[in-house]
């Protein structure tokens, strides 16, 4: 009978662990949902802090990769949100350090986010290891597609003066209409006239 | 049903029912292989159908950000990975195939390793000297030049000082390009149209000699009949999203797959397992497994100009590795940073003072496989690493190392498992000579897929014989790098546009 009663009040917490309410994210995203928006923004607050060299990972950081999984096909979007769905509650496994480990991912403070998240980066299992490079991989591409990071960095992109080629009245842009090609043959330029770019250029 | 041709080129706008053609030849896939083939038999007379999966792309489309663009341009979003050891790999879906996100780089294959696939494949014309005039006449047509130094940039002109510095061999690389302005942008698209991609070289060439070309169409099966293959067949295919509408269906006297070394034996599979008496289709999978060590000078390198690959030193490919320098978009680029939190930002911090060097394998143990998955037509891929190929990336590793800090680097993140995340002197790298290094270190590109219908003198050991033709019909043919018996020791875009003027010139003669 113990052991029963002990097994429902297990089935209790996970479920309240696992089901209990996110915060609404903002309306319009694509592919995730409000636990992913959590997850990510949470994950984004420990990977990418305030201070040092760089802006803190903000807004920007859950938009875009809402995009990134949106523009994935269907079965790579599912194991992203399972990636998030893990590290959201592998604390109960590899809890975070400190009191209250074992608490959402979503609900520990950052720097206990973030010494959860070093631990699997630091892992003896390549799994896991592998989970948490998947998981820094996307949060840094989402970070770097940040124009206002890559203007700091001195990387944001180059203005180029784009020749027309012979090519370019053959078709229009990417899924338009024919009657959308931008040139005619009086538009065509001399490709690569230009001087090789530099940072003085 | 559709009668004659809207124009040369059809988009997918232009479908508006189910389509059939006839054609002397289709061509499937319009990448280095796809593009010569179907430009040398228009060339010399021919009626050609090029078909492309993917949607043609003009410098607008282009996306510079590293993710958004890999969204457009690769197959499964750019995360296609192999099972077994997982190893990334990239292959494109867009007029040009891959040629429109590489960074253009044209090496011929050295003639050791070419005598090699004669000896070992038993093949008797594909010697250096047999294919020197195949090479030549790509080279010629698509302008292939050493890169010069006014667009190298300091990252690549760093690599050849440091080979300099320790009496290694290096040059410029040779690429396909026309009027590079170092704009680094090779892996999203050239919006300086400098490199001389398929989509606007040998595509346009091949419409101007009378080719016809299909965008937007998924071939999903080659048709036969007894030993011949009387054509193709599939279904128009949206951009980005992949959704099928309209069947298509080509009449061909001959069918040549150049749909790349995942899609071919995907479709011979889904053909009802094609050109498959040797059981060779789809195994042999190899790629040039690849990895890289950034370094961090004193200076700002200011890496984001210069060729996006410039230079490269071939002294190693006795070893069976080549080095090269590297740029990518910042994004894709920094995934493999190591850190969290502001020691991350500290090394995002440093990109700008940055030089990022690579090193390709051949791997000829560690071989994989191409499944067509139960449904649609993607790949599924297994691919083992080979204990010992893994000893050749150390060896490669070590190398790097010491090129970077020969060239002044203050430090190097050599991105190995169970190693320092930096290391700031030779003596701090010895711990990469030191490793017991397991796969499991490394995170490796897969680089250059290539040999899952393999070229083989004995048809019960290879799918296509030195023509390119299957052994098993009269007129299928393979003109993609599935068909190189094993590594090419480089890049292998070059060989793979040599052997496809090759098979072109084999199919003029035979119709």
């Amino acid at each position: 009978m113990l052991f029963w009663s002990l097994m429902a009040l297990a089935a209790v917490a996970a479920s309240w662990r696992v089901f209990r309410p996110y915060a609404a994210p903002p309306p319009g995203l694509r592919a995730l949902g409000a636990r992913d928006h959590a997850f990510v923004s949470a994950a984004s607050e420990a990977m990418f802090p305030a201070g040092g060299a760089l802006p803190p990972g903000g807004e920007s950081v859950p938009g875009y990769v809402d995009d990134f999984v949106a523009e994935r096909p269907a079965q790579l979007r599912l194991l992203m949100r399972l990636l998030f769905f893990l590290c959201e509650h592998a604390t109960i496994v590899f809890p975070a350090p400190g009191g209250g480990g074992r608490r959402r991912f979503t609900r520990l403070p950052v720097a206990a986010r973030a010494s959860y998240l070093q631990g699997w980066g630091e892992s003896r299992l390549a799994a896991r290891r592998l989970v948490f490079t998947s998981l820094r991989a996307i949060l840094t591409l989402a970070y770097l597609g940040d124009p206002a990071v890559l203007g700091e960095l001195g990387l944001a992109p180059m203005a180029i003066d784009t020749p027309v080629c012979p090519a370019d009245l053959l078709w229009p842009r990417a899924g338009r209409t024919r009657e959308e090609i931008a040139y005619g043959p009086e538009d065509v330029t001399v490709p690569g006239a230009g001087s090789p770019l530099g940072p003085d250029s | 049903m559709s009668g004659g041709m809207n124009g040369a080129v059809r988009i997918f706008a232009d479908y508006t029912g189910d389509v059939h053609e006839r054609a002397d030849v289709v061509v499937v896939g319009s990448g280095p292989g796809g593009a010569v083939v179907a430009h040398g038999l228009a060339a010399a007379g021919h009626d050609v159908i090029l078909v492309e999966e993917g949607p043609p792309f003009t410098p607008d489309d282009f996306e510079l950000d590293g993710a958004r663009s890999m969204a457009r341009t690769l197959r499964e979003g750019g995360l296609r990975a192999t099972r077994g050891y997982m190893l990334s790999t990239m292959q494109a879906i867009a007029l040009g195939g891959g040629s429109l996100v590489n960074s253009a780089i044209c090496v011929r294959s050295p003639q050791e390793t070419l005598d090699g696939w004669c000896s070992d494949f038993a093949l008797e014309r594909t010697t250096r000297a047999d294919l020197d005039p195949h090479y030549d006449a790509v080279e010629k047509f698509l302008g292939i030049e050493p890169t010069p130094d006014d667009v190298q940039g300091d990252r690549n002109l760093l690599f050849r000082d440091g080979c300099n510095a320790l009496g290694y061999s290096s040059e410029p690389i040779a690429r396909n390009v026309r009027g590079c302005r170092g704009s680094g942008e090779c892996f999203t698209g050239c919006r300086a149209r400098a490199k001389q991609s398929m989509d606007i070289s040998y595509v346009p060439a091949a419409i101007a000699a009378g080719a016809r070309v299909l965008t937007s169409v998924q071939v999903q099966q080659v048709t036969t009949a007894g030993r011949r293959a009387t054509g193709v067949a599939g279904q128009v295919a949206r951009p980005f999203t992949g959704e099928l509408s309209h069947r298509v269906r080509i009449e061909a006297k001959v069918v040549v797959l150049a749909a790349g070394c995942m899609a071919t034996p995907v479709l011979l599979q889904r053909s009802g397992g094609l050109a498959n008496a040797s059981g060779q289709a789809g195994e042999n999978l190899q790629f040039h497994p690849g990895v890289a060590i950034m370094g961090v000078f004193p200076e700002r390198t200011h890496p984001e100009f210069g060729a996006t690959q410039g230079y490269q030193s071939l002294q190693f490919i006795p070893e069976g590795f080549k080095l090269e320098t590297l740029w990518a978009p910042p994004g894709v680029f920094a995934v493999r940073l190591p850190g969290i939190g502001t020691e991350l930002k500290q090394r995002l911090a440093e990109i700008p003072y940055c030089a990022v060097w690579d090193a390709i394998a051949s791997c000829n143990r560690s071989l994989g496989r191409v499944r067509a998955r139960r449904r649609g037509m993607d790949p599924a891929l297994h691919w083992r690493f080979d204990p010992q190929d893994v000893q050749i990336l150390k060896r490669a590793l070590q190398v790097l190392a010491e090129l970077l800090f020969a060239a002044g680097a203050r430090k190097i993140l050599p991105g190995v498992g169970r190693l320092p995340e930096e290391m700031h002197s030779l003596d701090e790298a010895e711990a990469l000579r030191r490793h017991d290094l397991r796969a499991d270190d490394l995170t490796c590109g897969g680089n250059h897929a290539f040999s899952s219908t393999r070229m083989h003198g004995d048809p019960h050991r290879g799918v296509v014989g030195e023509d390119g033709r299957c052994h098993d019909l009269d007129n299928l043919y393979v003109a993609d790098t599935g068909i190189l018996p094993r590594s090419p020791a480089v890049n292998p875009m070059l060989t793979c546009m040599a052997l496809a003027h090759r098979v072109a010139a084999g199919i003029a003669e035979r119709i």
